[in-house]
């Protein structure tokens, strides 16, 4: 498979070492959870991956193309966020139209794709709706079709399902995954919850401590028995989030 | 709409209070006479007078059309302001500076340098009511544009919205709240303050004709003009502010 998203030698300082050096590559149409205790930088790591802020060190790039920091990259990047970030004032319809306007998407043609990704996302019927006026999973669904509607090279999502109920968590969850089937789109997904990377992903990235290294890279192509996958995954987070704790300080160099 | 809105707010307690404010004072004006205190059915009629004679259409216009220039131009110059402080960080401090220092600043005193800036008169309640209005509805608008949501910007960016984009479809919508407050706040200090400033050196509008009644004693004349700039309150605030409001926020 052709590799899509190339992630080579990345790390990030703030104050501190955030990400110290990463490096994975994504094939094309591949779905790629990202995996890590709380406060480990994936969603750092994948602010860099969408070019929203700059690396500190290595480079990224997306069909060969360096991604570059504020989008000054000719790649379409789509972004799902923790939050809908829906525009409250305009429709599900227009705020997904917006998004094609810098495209050079013609009028006509910004509201008929806007359609139909909101009915590939089963919203068909609510295009004219207010993002108040609807639940906390369809404004996801309404985010996730602006994601999509671009044409994305690659998407990412920043647990995009992170605040909502567990019921309303299982059936996005099935959704994303027949989102994928239906659009063969490349994503790169952030969760901390290993039962939905396992239950969506094919590909698991289990991120170290603080800073952060790759940890494991598990291919989750069904070979091996999902419920020991799940707790191999539980282990190495359980270690994880204890080393971020400074409970149990193992070698500095035990990652990667 | 704002017919149902005037007969929910006239409930029966506020009627009875009404009532019961008419029945006072009516006894008052009784014991102390017209001049101190003239009885309800006298300003009344005197009301009654003035819009057969056409008088209060008059001196409403005259106050209106200053205020409409003066607060007007207060509202040009608060975006103007607003747009500054949002390009820029430093100009969003000289802002705020400004403002504090305006609002700082008694209405005696803008009346005073007006008359002696621009004589007696229309410019002098024009330009006080200018610059009693400008920090209103100024810091208004910059706590407008400074509330603007991050993250809606940060996803405008992701998907390269350019900046007139953003403005029209981001900022502009998130600040009109509270450019709509800032004006209605702004609008009725200005009618409370050009009434002020047209006491002194113009010959129409309703703060002219309330001093002159004074003057020549007519009390009721001063109750009556009093009872016009309530109205003229009430009605704009429903019907202008109200309505505007009510068709902004037609989304929540």
């Amino acid at each position: 498979m052709a590799v899509k998203l190339s992630v080579e030698g990345v790390g990030k300082d703030y104050l501190i070492p955030i990400i110290d050096t990463v490096s994975f590559t994504v094939d094309a149409a591949e779905f790629l959870c990202l995996l890590g205790p709380n406060g480990c930088g994936k969603t750092t790591l994948l602010r860099i991956l969408g070019g929203i802020e700059p690396a500190t060190r290595g480079r990224v790039t997306l069909d060969g193309e360096g991604i570059v920091a504020h989008q000054a990259h000719a790649r379409k990047v789509g972004v799902v966020f923790q939050e809908d970030r829906l525009l409250p004032w305009k429709t599900l319809r227009d705020n997904v139209a917006l998004v094609l306007r810098p495209l050079g998407v013609a009028a006509a043609e910004r509201t008929a794709r806007a359609n139909r990704y909101l009915d590939l996302v089963g919203l068909a019927g609510f295009e004219d709706y207010h993002p108040g006026r609807v639940s906390g999973g369809m404004r996801q669904r309404a985010a996730i079709a602006r994601a999509l509607a671009i044409e994305p090279d690659v998407l990412l999502m920043d647990e995009p399902f992170g605040a909502l109920d567990a019921q309303n968590r299982r059936i996005m969850q099935r959704e994303i995954r027949r989102i994928w089937r239906e659009t063969g789109r490349t994503i790169v997904f952030v969760t901390h919850s290993i039962e939905e990377a396992v239950e969506i992903g094919t590909t698991l990235v289990m991120l170290s401590a603080r800073p952060s290294r790759i940890r494991a890279l598990i291919k989750n192509d069904g070979r091996e028995e999902r419920t020991k996958l799940i707790d191999d995954l539980n282990t190495m987070i359980m270690e994880e989030v204890e080393r971020q704790q400074g409970v149990s300080r193992g070698p500095a160099d035990s990652g990667g | 709409m704002t017919g149902r809105g005037w007969v929910d707010r006239l409930h029966l307690p506020t009627l009875v209070v009404a009532a019961g404010v008419v029945v006072g004072w009516s006894i008052v004006s009784a014991k102390y006479g017209a001049y101190v205190l003239p009885s309800p059915l006298h300003v009344l009629s005197g009301f009654v007078e003035i819009v057969r004679s056409g008088e209060v259409w008059k001196h409403t216009a005259a106050s209106l059309s200053r205020i409409l220039v003066g607060f007007g131009g207060a509202v040009g110059v608060s975006l103007l302001l607003a747009l500054a402080a949002f390009v820029s960080r430093t100009a969003r401090g000289v802002v705020h500076d400004v403002v504090a220092v305006l609002n700082a600043t008694s209405v005696f005193v803008w009346i005073v340098i007006s008359i002696i800036w621009f004589g007696l008169s229309s410019w002098a309640p024009i330009f006080t009511t200018f610059m009693i209005t400008l920090p209103v509805v100024a810091s208004n608008l910059v706590e407008g544009v400074e509330s603007v949501d991050r993250r809606l910007l940060e996803m405008g960016d992701v998907y390269r919205l350019d900046g007139r984009q953003k403005f029209t479809a981001i900022v502009v919508p998130s600040t009109l709240p509270y450019l709509i407050a800032g004006m209605k706040i702004g609008f009725g200090l200005a009618l409370k303050v050009s009434v002020v400033a047209e006491i002194f050196g113009v010959t129409t509008g309703i703060g002219y004709i309330m001093n002159y009644s004074r003057e020549i004693l007519a009390t009721q004349m001063v109750f009556v003009w009093a009872l016009v700039m309530v109205l003229v309150m009430m009605v704009t605030d429903t019907l202008v502010f109200g309505t505007l409001s009510r068709r902004l926020s037609a989304w929540r």
